[in-house]
C-alpha cells in the first residue's frame, strides 16, 4: 500500500496560555481504513495576473468525484502584498505570499475546478494533489 | 506574538519525491504584521447528517465587520467520536456558505483527517459541516483572523 502522511503543527501565543496543536493523518482512499491514496500530481507554476485560471480541472482531469483527494497549495511569492484568490466555483479565500493550505478536494462536478486569480503580480505556486487516479482520454 | 503553522507531507507514491515541509507565520493581509485575533480552540459534536454552520463569520466579526481583504485561516480536524475511536471510512462534508442556502463544497474530511485553509470572512460565507452519518462525530477547529 502506498503511504502518504500529512502532519501539521500549529502554535500560537495569542492566548494567555500558549496553544500548540499537532495532528497527523494517513491519507486513505475514500471509504477505506487501510488502502492509501496511490496517485499524485506535483507542480510548481507561475500564475500571471489578469485572469482566473484553472490550476486543476475537476472535469477534464477525469478525477473520480466524491473521493478523498488531498490538495496542498503554497504561495512561494516573496512580496507580502502578492496573493492569489483560491476558488472552487465560489471563493474560498486569499492565499498570500508565504501562505500554504491543505484541504480535501471533492471535485464533485465540472464546476469544482481549483481556480486561481493572481493579484499584485505574477505569483509562484507549488501544489501537490494526492488522489485515487483518473480516467485518461485517448489522444 | 506569533502564530505559526508547519506542514510536513511524506509519501512513497512517486519514487524520488522528497516530501514537503513548509512553515508559515500567519500575518494580516498584505503585510508582515502578525495576525492577532483567534476564536480560540473549540470542539463540536455532531450526531446527525444535518448541515450546520461550524464557524459563523458574523460571530467572528463581532468586534469589527470584516470584508474579503483578509488573511483569515481556519483549521479543522475530524477526531472521530471524541472518545478515541476514529473511523477513517466516514466523513464530514466541509463547505463555504450558509446552512440556509447551498454551500460550496470543499471536500470530505474523513476520520482523523485535518485541513487548514484561508477564508474571506465575508458575512454569510460561513464554514459549514455535514456529517455523512448520524453516528457522533467531533470536529476540533480554530480560526485565526484579523480585525
Amino acid at each position: 500500500m502506498a503511504t502518504t502522511t500529512a502532519a501539521v503543527t500549529l502554535s500560537s501565543d495569542l492566548l494567555s496560555d500558549n496553544m500548540s496543536v499537532s495532528a497527523s493523518t494517513t491519507c486513505m482512499k475514500a471509504g477505506t481504513e487501510g488502502d492509501g491514496l496511490d496517485m499524485m500530481d506535483y507542480g510548481y507554476i507561475d500564475i500571471p495576473t489578469g485572469d482566473e485560471y484553472d490550476l486543476l480541472d475537476a472535469n477534464n482531469s477525469g478525477l473520480n468525484t466524491n473521493k478523498a483527494n488531498k490538495l496542498y497549495i503554497a504561495n512561494h511569492s516573496t512580496d507580502e502584498t502578492f496573493y492569489v484568490i483560491v476558488a472552487i466555483d465560489g471563493v474560498i479565500g486569499r492565499l498570500y505570499a508565504g501562505d500554504w493550505m491543505f484541504i480535501p478536494w471533492g471535485a464533485v462536478d465540472q464546476h469544482d475546478d481549483i481556480e486561481i486569480t493572481a493579484n499584485g503580480g505574477t505569483n509562484t505556486l507549488c501544489y501537490a494533489l494526492f488522489h485515487e487516479g483518473r480516467t485518461l482520454t485517448a489522444s | 506574538m506569533a502564530t505559526t503553522a508547519t506542514i510536513s507531507i511524506a509519501s512513497d507514491i512517486a519514487p524520488g519525491f522528497g516530501g514537503i515541509s513548509n512553515t508559515m507565520t500567519l500575518t494580516k493581509a498584505g503585510t508582515l504584521n502578525e495576525i492577532e485575533e483567534t476564536t480560540g480552540f473549540s470542539r463540536r459534536r455532531l450526531a446527525a447528517t444535518t448541515l450546520v454552520d461550524l464557524i459563523i463569520m458574523a460571530d467572528a466579526s463581532l468586534i469589527q465587520e470584516t470584508d474579503d481583504n483578509t488573511a483569515h485561516k481556519v483549521y479543522i480536524r475530524n477526531i472521530g467520536d471524541g472518545k478515541g475511536n476514529i473511523d477513517k471510512s466516514t466523513y464530514v462534508q466541509i463547505g463555504i456558505g450558509d446552512k440556509a442556502g447551498t454551500p460550496q463544497e470543499i471536500g470530505r474530511l474523513y476520520g482523523g483527517d485535518w485541513m487548514l485553509f484561508p477564508v474571506t470572512g465575508v458575512d454569510g460565507e460561513d464554514v459549514t459541516a455535514a456529517p455523512e452519518k448520524d453516528n457522533p462525530v467531533v470536529l476540533e477547529y480554530v480560526m485565526f483572523y484579523q480585525v
